[in-house]
């Protein structure tokens, strides 16, 4: 018996879809091009009282929504705060002068984003809610831009709260659903606008309208339009590359990479035709693997009897051709390359989704 | 998928839902996004008698009658508007002109948008708070219309808009609105006349708006230009920002900046910068020192830059000077007056002022050369400056304008001038005031209210409010000192009359027990009470009496008038109770605490008649030991009123042999016990410069001053209140060991006594014990000068202006030990026997009443931030009362010397470099005599004799023309005394002269 894999399909449908998707164009079962997203429905700013919030819904019911709430915290053991007493202020001078270069780099810390995922029915300490969470921060910290405006002043930051909530059961694969509500609602997100100056106690202008936003707008007199970091799911069958795979797709796909981009910032890019930055990539054990394979008519009962040594070797040699047979071993890396090129090339999905992403009214 | 999204858009003009975002910051720095969601609604009425469709709208009240519209159907017409006119002001104009708005009969009918109040509430509390109490008073037809709840004046922000446009926006669609609907209710009513709105403003591009919009608006000056008596009116208007904005272009900045308010918070929390109230010595107006909890000793603020514009009594940051700029506490009197004569009140643009006069600056360095090096008082002192306010507290202070300000006396000039008004109070600066009517006010005491002190202007700026009469005449001096001390003295508002009973005079006890009035009250009308109270009081509240128990004890009971029985908790007569505080005695008038019909009948227990009383009773030993202690409320008919006299001479009376006599001798024995006990206990004898004011009982002029007498009685009264006191103090804290409300006085501090103690040293070698109050009143007890009695008080007078003041507290607020009385070395105390004319006492009653379970206690005496928030007001409107008490005594004693010449015997006080201050104990008076004074001769009149001053042995060796004479610390000298009016404050004052 093969194991419970939470996919109602039959070693044949399951050939019969991977036949399919390895033909040239794939013939996906909803008709897709390889390139082709399910449409979505989005909106933001759903949540009144948080900073940020979004909400999307795709075709197939599942359905997501993330509130983003900054809170004021106290930095503790940076800058001035820790020079408590007076021997100590000189060691701290002295450190401070390289801390403050350091700082120049990166004043921020990644424990000042804090991603939950809440999945019905999956405990919170569950390894599906604490992968995808840990995927997603890892995301958004990887370009360093967010924890950098997350930095108050030498005694304060803002720590971001980022919560996500799956709405439906996990039908497919959610990350890619959470990963592009997680960015509308950075998007979306607006933190009060700072008076204070230094590293006074922070005060800030009581009008929400002045407030600013996490990621500039374009019609702000930003130095750029910064954007969050998204992430796709990618899978192959053959040669094909397909995206946004459905849960049937996935079933049968032979690898599958969850590759985080964000738009690039520095100008040094500039000169290869890449718009956007893969900040991460994971790979991710698909379910594929966890089904059964199928036993070839040749060998079923009622033909020629065999030994089980004879049996497995007979099954080995089918290597798939005649019926369904999990796929095994890893990604070619040429594959990888391809992929990770389809979605931060100029004019690749990336771009596409971002722009899409862009048209969602607030 | 339908949207998740609530829509706060006004999509559809019926839309009756929008809502409201913006930033909460909370005290632990947290930041908060709010929401509010806001409903809007039709049926918010315009309040105008000629509106019929509006006074259907109105929801009826508790009373099933509707409010009755505010705004007059025929309001004011002035040339502008022969229609007449409503007046809908924006945020500015209250805040420029609330005088304006406050001064009787100058302008009625004016709508108050929510917007505008709640603008007005978010700049400034005080005057929130004054055009609410606007709002409520009728004659002046003020209506709060609440524009943001109605449909149709409801405006949503644009996007872009900042939240003053927006606002100012609200305003005009609010105007707009109103003269529409008015045109309708007019025109439905076929009447022809329909009031203009006018819009009020001081903000041009507002103004302008509303132009173009065709509403009918006016600026301020040229609206206050249209009325009658325009030139009184315009002075009421605080100088609008304009005129000050293009001041600021050219002007130089005298003062440095102060701090962000953030980075001030930031410092205070840090510890490096200091919070604290910044006081100004009332002997030099250039020296202030502002008490922080991280010092012991009081910071110093030295000088005009250092103070930076804070007045006396404003919150402010101080930052504390290098050690280097440590200075002494000036040993020199430093008058205003005396320094900055000739100031240009015009600060005319060719003129440069600067912060610091140079006369200012030797003046101060004089005073601290002086001491400079010397040990003991001159000893360098923290010094600091301020670096930021954080509240002012500026009020309306009283004054009079200095003459030498005034440009032209001219009646008939009516050009606006800038004159400098001399505040009464020493402490506060010359104020800069603009008017036209400078000639009309010289000689008169005036009100007037500071605006603004800004960066450039060495005087703050403020404008005039309203003459209160010639200069001492006695109606504006007690007026002036009752303002000064803040002192309600209004007569009681209608909704206060409201809540004294019914029957008015002819109320009395019911006459039959079934009565609920006779509920849990115990009869003791067959006891033999009476009351012992200053000759000719009237608000009798207490009464005593005494009668042997068949066990040889005695039983002691002491009544007090039964006032929370009339004064129910938070109603309008206790909520102004409450406000006022305490009653204030001046010398010919008694502001009451609660309605004359309370306070001198219904409540005071006066003779022959039966009142209701609140009665501890008491089984004393035969050595005033308390055996056993009953409260309960009672109903009682007192036989006697006594003044102290009279109680005393009928004690003293051997022929008197009746059972009430009787009971007043039990009485002034055991009284007699409890005091010694109380002495050996370690209550401290003080002593306070107390006179009394005899007036001519025709014309009330002052004939005479008197020391008060004190007499046995008035120590027999006051042993049994401090028992009754402490008893109840205690019988309250055990039923309610948080809410409580109870009187400390702290121990004072050791080091305030420290100077005090070096003077006796060194002047008298006598040593001051200041470990306990019963090592001090020991050691006072020893401070005695055989040749001269009075040098006793004298100690005793200065021992107590170094101790600290009791304050009511709330039991909760405290640790058990901190409870203490020190000058009565109770453990636990409380005022309990003086509800006609003290608030706390009246708590006190309530408290006990809920304690013996007679009634529940209310609500808001069970929680602990309300009675801290009423006592906090207590403890200033009592110090406050006892001040104008003080500063009315000292007016009528100038008045009873006037035109006299004495010679008395005075007692050196204090010293100073460049003069010393005398108390003479016969008039209770102290007066400076300054060095410059002394000269001889009137050719030299300015200089200052040679002298040299000894800050180590407190003397002061003065020459002059030759003579050589020596002054010292508690010597006795004869001086003269005459009495002048003084040009500094306008008071007629007493003049003191070395004889």
């Amino acid at each position: 018996m093969p194991p419970f894999t939470n996919i109602p399909l039959s070693p044949a449908e399951l050939s019969y879809l991977h036949t399919s998707l390895s033909q040239t164009p794939p013939l996906r079962p909803d008709g897709r091009s390889p390139t082709d997203f399910r449409p979505l429905v989005a909106e933001t700013d759903i949540l009144p009282s948080a900073n940020g919030s979004a909400r999307i819904c795709f075709a197939d019911g599942t359905e997501a929504v993330v509130g983003v709430k900054a809170e004021v915290e106290r930095s503790l053991g940076l800058g001035v705060e820790a020079g408590d007493g007076d021997v100590d202020m000189d060691e701290e001078d002295g450190g401070g002068v390289g801390l403050g270069e350091r700082g120049k780099k990166s004043r921020g810390r990644g424990e000042w984003l804090e991603v939950a995922i809440e999945i019905p029915g999956v405990r919170d300490d569950d390894a599906l809610p604490v992968f995808l969470s840990a995927m997603l921060s890892e995301a958004l910290l990887a370009d360093g831009g967010l924890k950098e405006r997350l930095w108050i002043n030498a005694r304060f930051h803002w720590r971001l709260y980022v919560d996500v909530f799956l709405l439906s059961s996990p039908l497919s694969y959610p990350l890619p659903l959470l990963s592009l509500t997680t960015h509308l609602a950075l998007l979306s997100t607006r933190l009060p606008a700072l008076i204070s100056e230094k590293d006074e106690d922070p005060l800030f202008n009581d009008d929400w309208e002045a407030s600013l936003y996490l990621y500039p707008r374009a019609s702000e007199p930003a130095a750029q339009t910064l954007k969050p970091p998204f992430t796709l799911l990618v899978m192959s069958v053959g040669e094909n590359i397909i995206f946004d795979p459905s849960r049937e797709e996935l079933s049968v796909a032979e690898s599958v990479l969850a590759i985080s981009a964000s738009p690039s910032t520095s100008i040094s890019n500039s000169n290869n035709n890449n718009t956007l930055n893969m900040v991460a990539l994971r790979t991710i054990d698909p379910p594929s693997r966890l089904t059964g394979s199928a036993v070839p008519n040749s060998i079923t009962a009622g033909g020629p009897s065999l030994t089980s040594a004879e049996i497995l070797a007979l099954r080995e040699k089918d290597q798939g051709q005649s019926v369904w047979r999990p796929p095994r071993g890893g990604i070619p890396r040429a594959l990888v390359s391809k992929m990770i090129k389809m979605v931060v090339e100029k004019g690749g999905v990336g771009e596409e989704v971002l722009a899409a992403l862009a048209g969602v009214g607030t | 998928m339908t949207s998740l999204k609530r829509t706060y858009a006004s999509t559809a003009p019926s839309t009756t839902l929008s809502s409201k975002t913006y930033l909460r910051t909370l005290k632990s720095g947290k930041v908060q996004k709010i929401v509010r969601e806001v409903y809007l609604r039709q049926d918010i009425a315009c309040s105008s008698q000629l509106c019929t469709a509006c006074l259907n709208l109105v929801p009826a009240s508790f009373h099933k009658k509707a409010d009755a519209p505010v705004l007059s159907a025929t309001p004011a017409a002035t040339k502008a508007f022969p229609n007449g006119h409503y007046l809908i002001p924006d945020t500015n104009a209250f805040l420029s002109a609330m005088d304006l708005f406050e001064s009787e009969g100058t302008v009625q009918d004016i709508i108050v948008l929510q917007t505008v109040l709640e603008e007005v509430k978010n700049r400034s509390l005080p005057l929130y708070h004054r055009l609410i109490a606007l709002t409520k008073n009728e004659g002046k037809r003020f209506y709060v219309f609440f524009n943001d709840f109605r449909l149709e004046t409801y405006i949503q922000r644009d996007a872009g808009e900042t939240i003053n446009d927006r606002n100012d926006r609200a305003v005009r669609k609010s105007c707009t609105w109103y003269a529409e609907h008015l045109q309708q209710a007019v025109r439905s009513r076929k009447s022809a006349r329909c009031p203009t709105i006018v819009m009020l403003s001081d903000d041009r591009a507002n103004l302008r708006k509303a132009k173009d919009e065709g509403i009918q608006a006016l600026g301020l000056e040229a609206y206050v230009a249209g009325l009658p008596d325009a030139d009184k009116l315009m002075d009421m208007v605080a100088s609008s920002r304009e005129n000050r904005a293009v001041k600021d272009s050219k002007a130089q900045m005298l003062y440095p900046n102060y701090m962000t308010m953030s980075a001030m918070l930031t410092g205070v929390k840090a510890g490096t910068l200091h919070q604290g109230i910044f006081h100004v010595s009332p002997y030099n107006y250039l020296e202030g020192s502002v008490h922080v909890p991280a010092f012991d000793k009081a910071l110093i603020v030295q000088g005009r830059e250092n103070s930076n514009r804070a007045v006396s009594g404003d919150i402010v940051v101080i930052e504390v000077l290098p050690k280097d700029q440590w200075k002494a506490p000036s040993s020199k009197v430093i008058e205003e007056e005396d320094v900055n004569r000739n100031d240009n009140a015009e600060n005319g643009d060719d003129e440069q002022e600067a912060v610091v006069t140079e006369k200012e600056r030797r003046a101060l360095q004089d005073a601290v050369k002086k001491v400079h090096g010397r040990s003991a008082e001159g000893q360098p002192q923290a010094t600091a400056r301020i670096v930021g306010v954080i509240k002012r507290n500026w009020r309306q202070y009283v004054g009079h304008i200095d003459k030498d300000s005034v440009r032209s006396q001219a009646k008939e000039t009516r050009s606006q001038q800038t004159v400098f008004l001399i505040p009464m109070d020493k402490r506060v600066p010359k104020i800069r005031v603009r008017t036209r009517q400078a000639a009309d006010l010289l000689g008169k005491r005036v009100l007037v209210t500071i605006d603004s002190w800004d960066r450039e202007s060495r005087y703050p700026v403020g404008h005039f409010i309203r003459s209160l009469g010639e200069l001492e005449t006695k109606g504006a001096e007690t007026e002036a000192l009752l303002l000064e001390w803040d002192v309600q003295y209004r007569p009681f508002p209608k909704t206060v009359l409201d809540c004294l009973p019914a029957e008015g005079h002819s109320w009395t006890v019911p006459a039959s027990l079934d009565d609920p009035g006779w509920n849990g009250r115990k009869d003791l009308r067959d006891l033999l009470v009476c009351s012992i109270d200053p000759p000719g009081c009237v608000d009798i509240d207490d009464a005593l009496h005494a009668r042997p128990l068949p066990n040889g004890n005695f039983e002691v009971g002491v009544h007090i008038a039964d006032v929370s029985h009339f004064v129910k908790p938070n109603n309008a007569m206790d909520k102004e109770a409450s406000l006022r505080g305490t009653t204030v005695y001046l010398v010919d008038k008694r502001i009451d605490m609660l309605p004359m019909l309370l306070g001198t009948d219904l409540c005071s227990l006066k003779p022959y008649v039966e009142r209701y009383a609140f009665s501890v009773l008491w089984e004393l030993d035969t050595s005033a030991n308390i055996v056993h202690t009953t409260f309960t409320k009672s109903v009682i008919r007192s036989r006697e009123a006594f003044s102290y006299e009279r109680a005393q001479l009928r004690i003293d009376d051997k022929s008197q042999q009746d059972e009430l006599t009787v009971g007043m001798r039990t009485l002034m024995q055991l009284s007699k016990k409890l005091r010694a006990k109380r002495m050996a206990a370690g209550a401290l004898n003080l002593a306070s410069p107390e006179v009394r004011v005899e007036m001519e009982s025709e014309t009330s002029d002052p004939a005479d001053v008197k020391t008060k007498q004190l007499l046995d009685t008035n120590q027999l009264v006051e042993e049994f209140m401090l028992l009754a006191n402490i008893s109840v103090a205690a019988k309250n804290y055990e039923a309610f060991p948080q809410t409580a409300l109870l009187r400390r006085h702290a121990a004072p501090p050791k080091n305030n006594f420290e100077e005090l103690s070096n003077q006796l040293k060194v002047r008298k070698s006598m040593d001051l014990h200041t470990d306990s109050s019963k090592a001090l009143a020991d050691s006072l007890d020893h401070c005695i000068d055989p040749q001269e009695p009075f040098f006793n008080t004298l100690i005793r007078i200065l021992a107590t202006r170094c101790m600290m003041s009791a304050e009511y507290f709330c039991a909760g607020a405290q640790a058990y030990p901190e409870y203490r009385h020190y000058g009565l070395a109770s453990e636990i105390y409380t005022h309990f026997t003086s509800p006609i004319r003290r608030y706390s006492d009246l708590e006190a009653h309530r408290q006990l009443a809920a304690a013996i379970d007679y009634e529940p206690l209310d609500a808001s005496l069970q929680s602990k931030a309300k009675s801290e928030a009423v006592c906090k007001n207590l403890n200033v409107r009592h110090r406050n009362a006892q001040m104008a008490g003080r500063a009315s005594v000292e007016y009528y004693v100038g008045q009873a010397l006037k035109g006299r010449r004495l010679e008395e015997e005075g007692f050196v006080m204090r010293i100073f470099s460049n003069g010393f201050v005398v108390f003479v104990p016969k008039f209770g008076i102290e007066g400076l005599i300054r060095l410059r004074d002394m000269v001889v001769g009137q050719e030299q009149a300015g200089r200052e004799p040679e002298s040299v001053y000894d800050g180590e042995s407190y003397t002061l060796e003065i020459e002059e023309q030759g003579r050589k004479r020596t002054v010292a610390l508690f010597e006795k000298v004869q001086v003269r005394i005459s009495d002048e009016a003084e040009e500094s404050t306008g008071k007629r004052k007493i003049r003191l002269q070395l004889v």
